[in-house]
This record gives structure tokens, C-alpha cells and sequence, in this order.
């Protein structure tokens, strides 16, 4: 917290000197390093490792060249798992963390709770459904690039990992075989159409990314208010993106079009971009596909918080917020440094937004002679 | 006569509710800033209509320490290099409404249909480029009012406060109260508004 | 012709109104800007400066102004949202035809037809009934280019006597007041005098809602430390901050007034010298206020005799002193009166032709200056000519190039042309920016009038309630569509920029009308290229006149941010302060006292019609809202009229906030939901006017006039209120700032 000493004229100048950032988790605390994040990220590093050395048939199925992926991702979940353990141990996100998963496991509210599960991961993972009430083209390009690298995604990793791979099942060679681990799945014509869509899931990939990439990239080109508003951090995934995207294109293009000229140059320069791209999740914007399914937590929150009653503003009456949120919020206030009790053991937080602007209002026209 | 290339680190935003005639030019012209996109992020209330025509006009106050930012559970607050904070991530915020509840000035919006929480950002495509926020460019009667230290002390009267006692809490604010004499603002629950006006119809009530 | 072609619901399912509203999400801040064009905010007479952004022949939005002097960006939420009245689905792009079988009554026709029938029905009517028997009414919502044009239409190319306008209903008592007593019908002072004053003496004046950023002047004189006084009968929000409110019963301010003037006589706050040396008759209109004591003043108009004397030490001692008035002591049949009691007080203590003293109106068109001044007034000519002068008459006459026996006399006010429509004896009417069914007193008087004429044209860009009575619409020009000047409330002429065309096949006023002269044979006398073509004739006009606008030219108006008339000479810098070295504009350059003898309203309360009816304004609509009730933001701040009322009253009603009551008059009756509020005298109601049919406050106000002024007397109704059905929940600041503009 920052100083929270007297006095009536705030130094001006001070502002400048001010150039925070909030609260910004591993930021907030550089020098100290977070036990617990080490630990939690440390088992998922050795359960990836296990998952890959298992499903690889003792590494029988790695594929070597994939080797400095395999070392992104490691990275990547090690550091993603650590912000996101320093991420939940602050106040009022262990404070949220822990409501969501009382009121999702709530007795009697489980069955319900499951159904409406379901009805959230559509709606708010899938389909994102918010985005589409802010703007329709912003939803447009935020499912293009969301389906694009869940489709990457699902074919990257279990590569990657040992976990899939295909073998030709006939002499001719046209015939594959795709294999989970040691197991046999199906077989499909490699020339057929489902064989063109197997080989080319990564290239589709591809192309829903840089439609999305486009359009937000036109937007933040053209929009005043995200022009005003934006950072360098803003572009950073989108160019990030793009780059994966455009040299995984290069790859397909180097190999059908090209005879394979510069295949070995753009292979590693994709990897670099992938690896780049994966190692960014945890510091960036991109953090957010692990934070923002958090809401889920809050609509069960919301909904458990509703039965413990209103509370009631102090000053107008009148029910503002639930009765669990607010206590909540008093349990959570002095963690992160504030005190808004009064003398008389009233609580400010007891009175309703508007009533707080009321009373704001009232006392600062009592301080200009009266007028009012 | 300055009316552009103001610092938003330095300039001054002041608020006198004394002043407010409860026109709301604030609130229509709020939601025509490109980073508010036609919603509307300013406050204005009134303060009890059957008794007084008395309104409340609040943006932001951009606290130093802002409460709505140390309780969001998402880090979906952040305050920028000139002390302005900022309205929610849209990538982040979870909708929690901890902000809304929170602030001590009551500012914050939860705008359901969004899912998220939107906030008055002083109009950062202006401000950033030295023009004056929407609110306090139309305001009538001056009583949101921005511009230059020296401008403030050529044009207007009264002492700038930045420092509120809300209880045990103090909160210092990048945006100042206009008051007569220096000292913080001390709020008090319980207080009710009266008619500055004693008795304006002589009815010896 | 007669009623409406079809029902209203059928009517406003075609025409409107229609909300313009920001669409929600889909508001687009990477539009492309193609520019930005400087000019004025089309509601109200401060004309507050503002650039419209405009993207393909769209207005797309606003941006604040703030090199324009007097408001420096400053707008009120009307000026804010006036952009959403552009590219409006009501938005009216062709001749229309009554035809009660076509959807919503009306079919297109071409302007060739349109502008044929409406030449030969004027000449038909001319000659079964007289030049006379069709009038022209017009609006000060026109610029000073279209005001005069109107006026020389009428009186050339129609050729009738019978030409009045909107303004008539809005500041045409002061104006005759002005005249009467100074000599010239403009405000004293430019606003900029405010700050500088004593005291602040707003009589009748809603400042917050009707005049919002005059309000900044005055807190800054408050700032200065200057004492503010404020006379009405409700405490609005500006007047809650009075150092003496006087919370006056309506029609009473006279009473107040000459209290006032008595007092400072007695008590000799005069300025001696300054009567002595620049006034006359200051001895008849001290004897006309001698019975005026304070017990009779507190007695009638129900402010404690306190107060008056209060308010009447403030403005004897001191030095300097502004008084504002407007509409509430104005809209009177002594409203004359009152404005002369006003300008008494200010030639009584010498507050006048000196920084931070006089006595103003607050004009409340958009041009009501400039309009009044120019010709669409019945009884003048340009440059605020006397109709009646022989002299002014030759003047004109040789301008225009005719005989001065061709221009007809002084003819009838807008409401005695009405009354006239209503006996039958006028039978065509064209009217343009003027919609009398909301405006105009007694609605359904109106209304009845409007079915019995002959044939009736319209010029508008939206099918306002009147046009729905007419027999051809003509699709005119918005603000934005047509360039041209104004004049403020201040007396400064300044420039309004076109940022846009008419859509379609809509066009410029100025155009049809001279198409109308045209076909009506007077061709020569119309021959303009340019709308300035207008405004140099228009100069030539006004020299010599008191409104002398000969020194003022374009190029000036938009190099100096607005040129203050009188201006005789090219080169003359203008004339911010009126009045200096007490020079006054009659021809012995002194101001004349006029006595101003006490007298009732038309019609006071009586056991039958228990309670004082007051009406005015809200800050989020103007005039008869035919724009501002299309804009979804400023219909939402305040969607319906209520009736307030104070809570004393409510209880003996039995009604509390948000009740459904019925207001009746001898006129008719109309409900509204109550709002209770301790800010209105227990005595009185207030309706706001803005709206049409049956949420038309004018179903109960009065036809009775200022027989001077011819200004009806909107502020003062005697009615009757009582519990009605049902209940509606008013609108909370809650659901308003939710609502913002999505």
C-alpha cells in the first residue's frame, strides 16, 4: 500500500514520479519468491513430464525435433502455474477463489450447480457471449482466434508430447494410421478429403488466427478510443499470433510450393515464435485465458451470495448488494490496507453506492458556505 | 486563454457540488468520448428531489491508492503514469462488482449486458492529448471544471482538497474538491439534506 | 381541408416521433471524420458554439468549441445530443400531399406540383377573400438571412398584412418594453458584464434549465462576491443558492416590483444624477408605485415583506447591479408591464451604461433576437423598423424596389391570426419553424382553428403535430443544411456554418421560398445566388434603423467570433454595452420611466378553479420538442410532463409522488403524473409545455394576450386538481445513469 499520510495539497508533481502498476501480482512483489508458486509449478512441470514419457510409449513416439517445444511448453506451464498461484493468494482473489468453489459444491446445489455448469462453460468459454454484447465484430475475431488456437492447440501438444503420431498402414503409402500412444485409432486415405483436413488442421489453425488477428489489428488502427488507450503490451499478442501463424503457413508453403527451400530456416524460426509465444502467456495479455474463466466461480458466487439476503444501505434503506459479498468485502478491505469503520462502529461500506455519492456530495457543499 | 495542451499528470479536475444545476450535459456528453463509446461512465444524483433541487455530480476521483484496484480479485484496475485509473480490462474483469461496492465515492458501474465493469477514465483519449475531458469541457456551471493550477487560481475562488476522512480512512484523490477553507473533506453517515433555501415560500414551517 | 388525414397512432407510426438514439455497442469510434465544421447550437438564444463532426454529408457527432467566446465549449445536454437530429428516420425528403387513403395520410408529389398548388391557392384565396385572408406565420428558429426573407415575402410577394411569428409567444414583451422606454429592444450588456456586477437580479428566469450556461456567469459573479437575488415561484435549481429568494405568486412579480421601486424611493436609494441628467417622467411612475407598500406587496404576491425590503436594500445600495429576466415575468398580459417595472428599477438606482449594470431579457429562441428584429414581426420592418412610420415605410419600400403603397400595414399577432383562422375570416395559411398546436395557448382552440382552413402549407424538416394538419408539407433545411447568421441574446450576430445538404430531395428554406415568389410573379424582387446575397440586402435594410446591421459583415462575424449590432458603419467595432454615458436610443437620447399601475392577471384562482397553473421549461427539451422529442437521450432524461406540486397540497389532494392526477382548466384537461416536491408554492402547479396532445400543457392555458405585446398569458391559469387512476413509477437517477445512452 502506498502512503496514506495527512495533509490538503496533494504535491502535483508527485503523480508523474507515481508510474505504478497495481497490485500487478509478480510485479508488485519482484525481490521476494512465492514457496507455494514454486511448488505447484514444479509438480506440473514433473506431471507434464510423466504425462510425456507415459503417453510416448517411453519416449518411444517423441519426436526429437520437437524437443525445444517440449522445453517452451515446460517453461511455459511452470511460470503460468506460478502467477497464477501468486495471482490466488492475494486477498480477494483467495477470497473469490474460495466462494466459487464452496458455492459449486454447495450441498443440495450440486445437481443443480453441474446443469449450470455446463450452461456457463458454453456460454462464457465457448461462446463468449459478453464479448458479443460489446461488439459484434470484437466477438467475431475474439472466436476466430479463440477457435484457431484451441485447434492448434489440440493438435500441437499431443504431437509434441509423444502422444499422437501416424503411421502408413498400406505399401502404397496413401493409407494412415493415426495412433494415440500405442494405440491404433483410425485409418483414412491420406489424399481423401478427411486426410487433407488432418494434415492441414495446423494451416486452418492459421488462418482463423490471422482473420482474428486482421480484424483486431484494423480495430486498434482505426478505433480513437482503443487508440488512446493502447500499449505496446496491446499489440504483443496479436504480433505474436500473427507470427506463429504466418511461419506455420511458411512451412506448409516451403514444403508444397517450394521443393522445400528454407524448410530447416523457417522450422526454426516457427519453433522460436512458438516457443516466444508460449513463454509470453504467463507475463502478458494473455494471461487472461486463465483468469477470465474465473467468472465462472463469480455467477456461482453470485448466486449463493443472493440467498444470504439483501443488505441494506444504512443511510437510504434500501437493499444495494448481497449480504455475503459485502461481509466478504469487510473481511477482505483490511487484508489489502484500508479501514473504512467510523467511531460510532458504523461501517461506511454499509452505505449504498449512491447513498456514498449522496454523503460525499452533502459534505462537500457543508465545506462551501453553506451553498447547496 | 488555455484550452488545450494540458499535462494530465499536472492539470487540475475540480468538482463543486454547489454549483451543479442538474442539467446532466455531463452524463450526455460522457458517453460521446471514443473511449466510452456511447455508455454514459459519469455519476449524477440527486441528493433527495422532494426537498431540494440539490444534484451530485462525481467522476472518478482517481484515488492514489485506489480501493476499486486492491480489491478487484482479477488485477483488471490499473492506474496509469499520470494517476489516472483506468477502467477495467476487458480481457480481465470477471464481473465481480468487489469495485462497485467498494469505492468510497460510489463511482464504479457494473454494466450487465458487457459483463463487466466500466468506469469514468477522465476521457483518456482526450486528456492524453491535452484536451479537456467530455464532462468538464460542456458543464454549465463550471461545477466540473478542468484546466491549469494557474488558471484555477485566475478564475476561481476556493480551496483545492484532495484529502477525505472516511472514518478511520483517509483517501487522497488526484481530483480536488472545491471548499472554502483548507482541511480534509470528513464524511459522515447519517446526515440528511435540507433546503439551503430556509423556508423559501415564507409557509413558517 | 380538415382534421388530421388519419389517426395520430397512424400518423406517428409513419412520421414520428421516432427516437434517434446512439446506437448501443455499435457506437463506431473509428469513423471516419471528414470534417469539422464550426458553428452554433441550433436550441435557445445563447447560441452556444460547436463543432459538428461530419462523415459523408452525416452529422456524426460533436465536439466542444472552445475558441467561441461566450461559451468556451460549455454546452447544455440539448447541445450535446443535437447531432442525433441529422440523418433522423423522420427526417422529412419530399413533398408531401394530404391523401387520407395513403399510409400515415400523405403521398408524395414533385415540388413542381407542390409548389403550383400552393401559388395557385394562395392567389385563389387572395381573390375570393381579400390579400389579407391568407396569412404567414413564421419562426425564429430561422436565421436572420431567412427572417428577413420571410418578412419581404409576405409583404411583397404575398402581399398580406397578416405576417406574425413564434416569437410572439416568447419575448416580444420585452422587446415592446425595451422600445418603450430605451428606445431599442436589446439586451444592455454583453454577458461577459455578468461577472463584473453587485448584485444579480434574475426575475422569472429558469437560468439552469432555459439558459444553462448563462449559469456559469453568474456563479462567477458569485465568485467576485456578488449578492443574488432571485424572484419565482419555484426555487429551480440555479435560484437555490439566492441570497434573497422571493418565491412570488404567479402573475404577482408587478406587485414585488413596484414594492421595490417604492422603497428605494422612500428610503432614497436613488441615483439622482443619473435621473436628472438621462431619464424623463421619473415623477408619473413614482406616483404610479406610491400605494406600492411592503405589507400590500408581501399581502398579494405571498413573499414576506422581509424580503422584498431585503431584496430592494440590495439593489438600491448597490453600485452596480444586473437584472436578468425572462419568460416567467414576460409570458403575462401585463408582461410589458413587468419588463417596464424592471428597467424602472435599473433608470431609478443609475444601473445602466456601465460595466456590470442593466437590465436584460433572456432571449429564448435560437434567433429571437435577431427574427424580432428583421421583419417577420407584424408591426415592424428590418432594422427594427416601425411598420406603422411613414418614413421606415419609404425606407423599405425603396430597398425592396416597390411602391411604398404596396407594403401593407401592420398586421395581426400570431395569436389573433389564429383566432382569425378560427372565426373563418383567414383562409390559407403558410407557416414555417412554428408549430402552434403545442405552442400556441388553449390547444384545443387551436386545433379547431387548424381544421377550418382553406388550405394550408407547411415548411418543416420533420411532420410536426401542426403539419399534420396540412394540406401540402414542403421539405425544408435543418440548421445544419444552410448557412446564414444569427443574433444572440447577447446582441451579437454570429455565423452559422452549413455542415451538410438536404437529404433527398429536401431543400434549402430560402430556396422555396423564392421559388414561391417566383410563381407568385414577384420574381425580380428574389433574385439571390447566395444566402449572403440575402444578408447584404438585409444590411442595406437595417442601416439607419436602431438594429443597424450595415458595419457588420460576414467575413467580419467569423474574423471577430461575432459582431455586437449596432454597427452603422463599415469598419465600427459593434456595440458590446448599450447605453454608455447614458446615452439612450430615443431621439433626446434620454430613457423614459413608464408608470406601471398594479393589475391582475386575466384569470386568478377563484373557489372553482382553486390553484395557480404556472408552465415553462426542462432543460433537456426546447419549445414544442418537434426536434428535441426525437433525440432517445433527452427524451429519456424526462420522457412525459409531470405536474409538480408542493406537499402541503398533495396531502390535501391525497396524492403522493408519482400519482396519476387530472389537471382541469375552463380550457380542458389533461393528467400527468404528480411530482411532489417542497420546491413550488403549495398554491401553484407547474407543467412543463414541450409536448403534443393530450400531454399538452396548452390544453389548459389561455388565449388572453398582452395588449401590447400580443404575448399570451402562459404563466398564470386558474385549474383544478385531483386525485386520478393509477400510478407511475418516475424515473430515478438510478435507472437514468444505467440507461446513459444504450
Amino acid at each position: 500500500m502506498g502512503d496514506k499520510g495527512q495533509g490538503d495539497q496533494l504535491p502535483l508533481g508527485s503523480w508523474v514520479l507515481r508510474a505504478r502498476v497495481l497490485s500487478m501480482g509478480i510485479a508488485s512483489t519482484p525481490s521476494r519468491v512465492d514457496r507455494r508458486g514454486v511448488v505447484v509449478g514444479s509438480i506440473l512441470v514433473v506431471l507434464v513430464l510423466i504425462g510425456v514419457y507415459i503417453g510416448s510409449s517411453g519416449l518411444q513416439w517423441f519426436d526429437p525435433a520437437l524437443a525445444p517445444y517440449l522445453f517452451g511448453t515446460v517453461l511455459a506451464v511452470f511460470a503460468t502455474a506460478y502467477r497464477y498461484i501468486v495471482w490466488l493468494r492475494r486477498p480477494p482473489t483467495a477470497m473469490l477463489n474460495s466462494r466459487g468453489w464452496e458455492a459449486m459444491r454447495a450441498k443440495g446445489r450440486r445437481g443443480s450447480n453441474a446443469v449450470g455448469l455446463v450452461g456457463k462453460l458454453v456460454n462464457n468459454i465457448l461462446l463468449q457471449r459478453f464479448i458479443a454484447g460489446r461488439s459484434k465484430v470484437r466477438w467475431v475475431a475474439h472466436q476466430l482466434l479463440f477457435w484457431g488456437c484451441v485447434l492448434a492447440a489440440l493438435v500441437t501438444f499431443p504431437l509434441t508430447f509423444g502422444w499422437l503420431h501416424f503411421e502408413s498402414a498400406d505399401e502404397s503409402g496413401r493409407l494412415y494410421e493415426a495412433f494415440l500412444g500405442p494405440f491404433a485409432t483410425i485409418q483414412f486415405d491420406s489424399r481423401g478429403f478427411f486426410g487433407f483436413m488432418v494434415f492441414h488442421l495446423l494451416n486452418i489453425a492459421a488462418f482463423l488466427v490471422i482473420a482474428g488477428v486482421a480484424i483486431f489489428l484494423i480495430r486498434r488502427m482505426r478505433d480513437r478510443g482503443a487508440i488512446a488507450l493502447e500499449r505496446a503490451s496491446d499489440f504483443a499478442p496479436l504480433v505474436g499470433l500473427f507470427a506463429v501463424s504466418i511461419t506455420g503457413l511458411m512451412l506448409t508453403a516451403s514444403s508444397l510450393w517450394m521443393g522445400g527451400q528454407f524448410y530447416a530456416f523457417i522450422t526454426n524460426l516457427h519453433a522460436l515464435t512458438v516457443i516466444l509465444g508460449l513463454l509470453y502467456i504467463p507475463f502478458g495479455k494473455l494471461f487472461h485465458i486463465f483468469q477470465r474463466p474465473a467468472n465462472i466461480g463469480v455467477s456461482f458466487y453470485k448466486e449463493a451470495a443472493e440467498a444470504t439476503g439483501e443488505q441494506t444501505c444504512i443511510q437510504c434503506g434500501e437493499g444495494f448488494a448481497s449480504v455475503l459479498q459485502m461481509e466478504d468485502l469487510k473481511a477482505v478491505l483490511p487484508a489489502v490496507g484500508f479501514d473504512y469503520s467510523f467511531e460510532s462502529g458504523e461501517h461506511y461500506q454499509d452505505v449504498c453506492p449512491k447513498c456514498r455519492r449522496r454523503v460525499v456530495g452533502l459534505a462537500q457543499v457543508a465545506r462551501v458556505g453553506g451553498f447547496g | 486563454m488555455i484550452q488545450s495542451g494540458y499535462d494530465p499528470a499536472t492539470a487540475v479536475f475540480a468538482i463543486d457540488q454547489s454549483r451543479c444545476i442538474g442539467c446532466r450535459a455531463c452524463v450526455a456528453a460522457c458517453a460521446e468520448c471514443d473511449t466510452h463509446r456511447g455508455v454514459s461512465l459519469i455519476q449524477l444524483d440527486t441528493i433527495d428531489r422532494a426537498i431540494s433541487t440539490q444534484t451530485v455530480p462525481l467522476v472518478c476521483m482517481h484515488c492514489e491508492d485506489p480501493t476499486c484496484a486492491e480489491v478487484c480479485p482479477a488485477d483488471a484496475i490499473k492506474q496509469n503514469e499520470s494517476g489516472v485509473v483506468q477502467s477495467s480490462l476487458k480481457p480481465r474483469c470477471i464481473g465481480c462488482s468487489n469495485c462497485v461496492y467498494a469505492c468510497p465515492f460510489g463511482i464504479p458501474k457494473y454494466v450487465a449486458s458487457f459483463d463487466q465493469m466500466m468506469k469514468c477514465d477522465m476521457c483518456y483519449d482526450r486528456t492524453s492529448e491535452g484536451l479537456k475531458p467530455m464532462c468538464a469541457s460542456v458543464c454549465p456551471s463550471e461545477a466540473l471544471w478542468y484546466g491549469s493550477d494557474e488558471e484555477f487560481s485566475a478564475k476561481r475562488t476556493g480551496t483545492l482538497v484532495r484529502n477525505w476522512q472516511f472514518g478511520r480512512q483517509t483517501v487522497r484523490t488526484k481530483v480536488a474538491a472545491v471548499v472554502s477553507e483548507p482541511g480534509p473533506v470528513m464524511i459522515t453517515i447519517g446526515e440528511k439534506p435540507t433546503q439551503w433555501q430556509d423556508d423559501p415560500f415564507g409557509l413558517g414551517r | 381541408m380538415a382534421m388530421t388525414p388519419v389517426t395520430e397512432e397512424q400518423l406517428i407510426a409513419t412520421y414520428g416521433p421516432n427516437l434517434n438514439r446512439t446506437p448501443p455497442g455499435g457506437w463506431d469510434a473509428g469513423i471516419e471524420i471528414d470534417k469539422v465544421v464550426d458553428t452554433h447550437c441550433c436550441f435557445c438564444g445563447q447560441q452556444c458554439g460547436i463543432k459538428l463532426k461530419v462523415s459523408g454529408n452525416k452529422v456524426v457527432g460533436f465536439e466542444p468549441r472552445y475558441d467561441f467566446p461566450f461559451n468556451e465549449g460549455k454546452l447544455c445536454p440539448k447541445g450535446v445530443k443535437r447531432y442525433l437530429q441529422g440523418s433522423h428516420p423522420d427526417r422529412l425528403t419530399e413533398p408531401l400531399a394530404r391523401d387520407e387513403s395513403a399510409v400515415g395520410g400523405f403521398r408524395k408529389i414533385n415540388w413542381e406540383t407542390a409548389l403550383d398548388r400552393t401559388a395557385s391557392e394562395i392567389k385563389r384565396i387572395q381573390a375570393e377573400h381579400g390579400a389579407d385572408s391568407f396569412a404567414v406565420l413564421s419562426g425564429v428558429s430561422l436565421t436572420n438571412e431567412k427572417s428577413y426573407l420571410m418578412g419581404k415575402f409576405a409583404r411583397v410577394a404575398v402581399g398580406t398584412a397578416n405576417l406574425d411569428y413564434n416569437g410572439r409567444l416568447c419575448m416580444v414583451s420585452a422587446g415592446a418594453a425595451g422600445k418603450k422606454a430605451l428606445g431599442v429592444d436589446r439586451a444592455a450588456n454583453p454577458w461577459s458584464d455578468i461577472p463584473l456586477t453587485d448584485v444579480v437580479f434574475v426575475a422569472g428566469a429558469n437560468i439552469a434549465e432555459c439558459a444553462p450556461i448563462t449559469t456559469s456567469y453568474i456563479w462567477r459573479a458569485r465568485d467576485n462576491g456578488a449578492k443574488l437575488i432571485y424572484m419565482d415561484p419555484r426555487v429551480t435549481p440555479a435560484a437555490r443558492t439566492a441570497d434573497v429568494f422571493l418565491g412570488v405568486r404567479p402573475g404577482t412579480d408587478l406587485a414585488v416590483l413596484s414594492a421595490m421601486f417604492n422603497l428605494i424611493i422612500e428610503r432614497d436609494w436613488l441615483d439622482h444624477d443619473f435621473i436628472d441628467n438621462h431619464t424623463n417622467g421619473f415623477e408619473e411612475a413614482a406616483a404610479a408605485v406610491s400605494g406600492a407598500t411592503l405589507d400590500w406587496a408581501a399581502r398579494v404576491s405571498g413573499v414576506p415583506a422581509s424580503r422584498i425590503e431585503e431584496a430592494a436594500e440590495i439593489w438600491g445600495t448597490s453600485a452596480t447591479g444586473m437584472l436578468l429576466h425572462a419568460r416567467g415575468i414576460e409570458h403575462h398580459t401585463k408582461g410589458v408591464d413587468n419588463v417596464l417595472a424592471c428597467i424602472n428599477l435599473g433608470l431609478a438606482t443609475g444601473k445602466y451604461g456601465k460595466p456590470g449594470s442593466g437590465v436584460s431579457t433572456i432571449t429564448g429562441q435560437g434567433n429571437g433576437q435577431g427574427g424580432r428584429e428583421h421583419g417577420h414581426k407584424c408591426d415592424q420592418l428590418p432594422g427594427n423598423r416601425n411598420i406603422e412610420n411613414p418614413d421606415d415605410r419609404a425606407f423599405i419600400a425603396d430597398v425592396w424596389g416597390i411602391e411604398e403603397s404596396q407594403l401593407p400595414g401592420k398586421g395581426l399577432t400570431a395569436q389573433e391570426i389564429m383566432n382569425e383562422i378560427h372565426a373563418g375570416r383567414i383562409k390559407g395559411l403558410l407557416s414555417i419553424c412554428f408549430n402552434p398546436l403545442v405552442s400556441l395557448p388553449d390547444a384545443n382552440f387551436t386545433r379547431e382553428a387548424l381544421g377550418k382552413l382553406d388550405y394550408y402549407v407547411n415548411i418543416d424538416f420533420f411532420l410536426s403535430e401542426t403539419a399534420q394538419h396540412a394540406d401540402v408539407v414542403l421539405p425544408g433545411s435543418l440548421h445544419e443544411e444552410d448557412e446564414g447568421t444569427v443574433t444572440t441574446l447577447e446582441g451579437r450576430v454570429v455565423k452559422i456554418n452549413a455542415a451538410v445538404s438536404p437529404p433527398g430531395n429536401a431543400r434549402r428554406d430560402w430556396e422555396i421560398i423564392c421559388d414561391i415568389a417566383d410563381r407568385l410573379g414577384a420574381k425580380q424582387y428574389f433574385d439571390y445566388e447566395t444566402t449572403e446575397d440575402i444578408f447584404n440586402e438585409l444590411r442595406r435594410a437595417s442601416r439607419g434603423g436602431t438594429a443597424d446591421y450595415y458595419g457588420i459583415t460576414w467575413d467580419r462575424v467569423v474574423k471577430e467570433q461575432g459582431v455586437f449590432w449596432p454597427a452603422p458603419e463599415i469598419g465600427h467595432p459593434g456595440t458590446p454595452r448599450l447605453y454608455e454615458g447614458g446615452k439612450f436610443f430615443h431621439p433626446d437620447g434620454r430613457a423614459k420611466f413608464i408608470p406601471t399601475p398594479w393589475r391582475e392577471s386575466a384569470e386568478v384562482p377563484d373557489s372553482d378553479y382553486p390553484l395557480y397553473l404556472t408552465t415553462g421549461r426542462v432543460v433537456s427539451q426546447y419549445l414544442s420538442g418537434t426536434q428535441t422529442r426525437r433525440i432517445g437521450a433527452l427524451v429519456d432524461q424526462y420522457p412525459e410532463p409531470l405536474c409538480e406540486m408542493h406537499p402541503l397540497l398533495a396531502t390535501n389532494l391525497g396524492v403522493t409522488d408519482g400519482d396519476i392526477v387530472r389537471i382541469t382548466s375552463r380550457r380542458g384537461t389533461m393528467v400527468a403524473p404528480a411530482k411532489v416536491v417542497e420546491t413550488i408554492r403549495p398554491d401553484t402547479v407547474f407543467i412543463p409545455y414541450h409536448w403534443p396532445s393530450d400531454k399538452s400543457a396548452n390544453l389548459l392555458t389561455q388565449r388572453a394576450i398582452d395588449p401590447i405585446s400580443g404575448i399570451p398569458e402562459y404563466k398564470v391559469s386558474a385549474v383544478k386538481v385531483a386525485k386520478g387512476t393509477g400510478r407511475r413509477d418516475l424515473l430515478d437517477d438510478r435507472d437514468l445513469t444505467l440507461q446513459g445512452d444504450q
